[in-house]
């Protein structure tokens, strides 16, 4: 086969593509919508940082100690307290949802205290919402901490401190971790969904005839009608960083180039992973579905992006490692975050590239396949 | 390869898996001929005119177009045919403009000649909305004849058209047909499918395919007389005659012997005759009830023979 790749050709149908992103409202809603509403929503909407837990304290001491045991409480800022009515109602209001949890102490608690015994006090936690009992669990060890120092006045001496310092998020703002990661999400959706949607419009329009009658090459189809998704691919690139830097004030400590090579690899991926789509799917709904499916549910779920891949099942700890998103994440991370360069990042590097290259060879085969007589 | 045809199909079998859609058909066009494809659906046209235009590879065969053997992967053949198909393949959110222009460009035809060409093309159609006009906006028939002008852009010497009537009212199929008739008038070769069977009698030859094969193949005029050796008449019911005595008058006409076969053609009935002798005596003693003419067989009446003729 002589190879006469034509510019001209290839220029005319990323023009037109553009006149069809232009004129369907879904494609331009997909493209500058989707990006936005997922800022939003994750940067303002959800918000994994848990404050102003409601906490009902049933205080049966009433002394000087259980006092300042619930100060702690409400001063951390964590908390929001309550008094209880009384002890018989605490089972009522937490399945009213008043409260989130409870805080019980015992009479004799000052007592205990005072004779150098060991003070006891009981937390109440709300176990149907596990992501918030966890998230207090983990603050009751500050708290507890943060009583003794209180009740044993500035004289107590602490044998041993252990001093924790988070490295990278030092206030560990739920936002630095999420804005970085949406790259992902959004990389993944827009040009999984569009990719496919374009090639699958073209089969079902029987307009994939008219190119096919004409002496078009497939590669000409091919890289004319990604082109302007690789521009919207980029340009959501460039909206995350700019929003996370500016609204979001997350810390850009990386290498700018090294961020944008990741993105366009793993653009690769995507674009390819689309096209096996088309190829599959000839109708835009059906396009649509399988999209979703090999694209969307793995950047949300599978990723690493909200839920960490080291908690999941070890079969799912492998089977994510043929996930594109999985190694882009920790790429994005470290790169954003951290200022991991490209030997830190070797592993995830290498492991998106063998992936793009193997998607991008099955992309171009069976797209060929599909397409040449 | 003889230099008169536009066409020359040889053996030509395609088979999609273990189905076969064309199965060793042969046949070639000459150069500045109608040539129609006759057939029900799905007894091969769309897929044999496919072929013919590079968009499939046939399993066996040779085909040769415009001179050039089919080969995979060369596109002489496409750069020489025009291709409309039976799917309305132009852009409906885009301008009839930005078609004409983008179906140019795939083709590589500088900006000076496709200015040029569009408008002859447009004084050819007698196409006189704007260019600017979205080509959903258009009326089927407008449609269609839009993607005659896509596919003649590059002024192809043949070109291929599938079903290009289909869905469109009878006086624009009217005017699509005094198209390929100038078309042809100007030296084209068009080979065009369809299924109406009036339309067919305007090729200069027709090939019939059933199932894959091609069952009859000649001009109209040819295949009415080879079809129909016998005489036939057409019977028209005198008015105020009632159903029984229509009925009991041609059971009197098979019972005589002299027709092969009496078939309804509309209200009316067609006598193919078998003994004229017979005949003769019998069709005086219908007259009260029947008004009588020969008459020539329609295309209807040769595809039915010839059908029936392959099933029997």
């Amino acid at each position: 086969m002589t190879f006469d790749f034509s510019v001209t050709r290839t220029l005319s149908m990323a023009k037109k593509e553009v006149r069809h992103i232009l004129q369907d409202p879904f494609t331009l809603a997909v493209a500058l919508g989707f990006p936005l509403l997922l800022l939003t929503f994750f940067g303002y909407v959800i918000d994994f940082n848990v404050k102003n837990i409601r906490l009902l304290a049933v205080d049966s001491d009433h002394s000087r100690a259980s006092r300042q045991l619930m100060e702690v409480f409400e001063s951390s800022q964590y908390f929001k307290l309550t008094a209880a009515p009384s002890s018989g109602q605490i089972v009522h209001l937490l399945d009213e949802e008043k409260a989130k949890a409870v805080l019980m102490i015992e009479p004799g608690f000052g007592k205990d205290w005072a004779r150098n015994r060991t003070a006891k006090a009981q937390v109440i936690l709300d176990g149907a919402d596990n992501s918030i009992a966890g998230t207090i669990l983990t603050y009751l060890s500050g708290i507890q901490a943060a009583a003794l120092k209180k009740l044993s006045g500035e004289e107590f001496r602490q044998t041993i401190t252990l001093k924790t310092r988070f490295l990278y998020n030092p206030e560990l703002n739920s936002q630095w971790f999420v804005i970085p990661g949406l790259t992902v999400v959004i990389i993944g959706i827009i040009s999984i969904l569009l990719t496919a949607l374009t090639v699958a419009r073209e089969w079902e329009n029987g307009s994939m005839e008219l190119l096919l009658s004409t002496p078009v090459r497939p590669l000409e189809i091919i890289i004319g009608k990604l082109a302007p998704y690789i521009l919207i691919g980029l340009g959501a690139v460039v909206t995350v960083y700019l929003a996370a830097r500016g609204l979001f004030q997350v810390p850009f400590k990386g290498n700018h180039l090294l961020y944008l090579v990741a993105c366009a690899l793993f653009l690769g991926t995507t674009l390819a992973q689309g096209l096996v789509i088309s190829v599959v799917a000839r109708q835009q709904a059906l396009a649509i579905q399988l999209a979703n499916i090999t694209g969307m549910l793995p950047s949300l779920l599978l990723s690493g992006f909200i839920f960490p891949i080291e908690s999941m099942p070890r079969f799912f700890q492998i089977f994510t490692s043929i996930l594109p998103a999985k190694w882009f994440m920790v790429i994005i991370r470290g790169i954003f975050l951290k200022g991991a360069g490209l030997l830190d990042l070797k592993t995830p590097f290498i492991a998106l590239f063998i992936i793009n290259v193997v998607l991008i060879f099955i992309a171009a085969k069976s797209f060929k396949k599909d397409l040449e007589p | 390869m003889n230099p008169d045809f536009a066409v020359q199909v040889e053996g030509l079998t395609i088979q999609f898996g273990s189905f076969t859609a064309v199965d060793d058909i042969s046949f070639s066009v000459k150069k500045g001929e109608i040539f129609g494809f006759l057939g029900a659906n799905g007894a091969g046209k769309t897929t044999t005119i496919r072929t013919l235009c590079g968009l499939l590879t046939p399993t066996k065969g040779h085909v040769t177009v415009a001179g050039h053997e089919y080969k995979e992967g060369d596109l002489s053949i496409k750069k020489r045919v025009g291709y409309m198909s039976q799917k309305f393949t132009l852009y409906n959110d885009l301008s009839v403009k930005e078609n004409l222009v983008f179906a140019a460009n795939l083709r590589k035809i500088s900006k000076s000649t496709h200015e040029k060409r569009i408008k002859e093309l447009f004084a050819f159609l007698g196409f006189t909305h704007s260019d600017t006009t979205l080509v959903r906006d258009l009326p089927v028939g407008l449609k269609q004849e839009l993607a005659l002008a896509a596919a003649t852009l590059h002024n192809p010497e043949i070109i291929f058209l599938d079903e290009p009537t289909a869905g469109v009212s009878p006086a624009a199929r009217e005017r699509f047909w005094a198209l390929i008739r100038q078309l042809s008038a100007a030296g084209k070769t068009v080979f065009v499918t369809t299924h109406y069977l009036d339309e067919s009698e305007q090729c200069d030859r027709i090939a019939l395919m059933r199932t894959g094969k091609i069952i009859a193949l000649d001009s109209p005029a040819e295949l009415k007389k080879k079809t129909f050796p016998e005489s036939l008449y057409e019977l028209e019911p005198m008015s105020g005659q009632s159903q029984s005595a229509i009925l009991s008058q041609l059971e009197k006409i098979k019972q005589s012997g002299a027709a092969l076969e009496i078939q309804p053609y509309g209200m009316r009935y067609h006598v193919i005759v078998k003994d004229s002798r017979q005949w003769d005596l019998v069709k005086e003693q219908i007259k009260p009830t029947f008004s009588y003419k020969p008459t020539l067989p329609s295309m209807e009446d040769v595809f039915i023979r010839l059908v029936e003729g392959v099933d029997r």
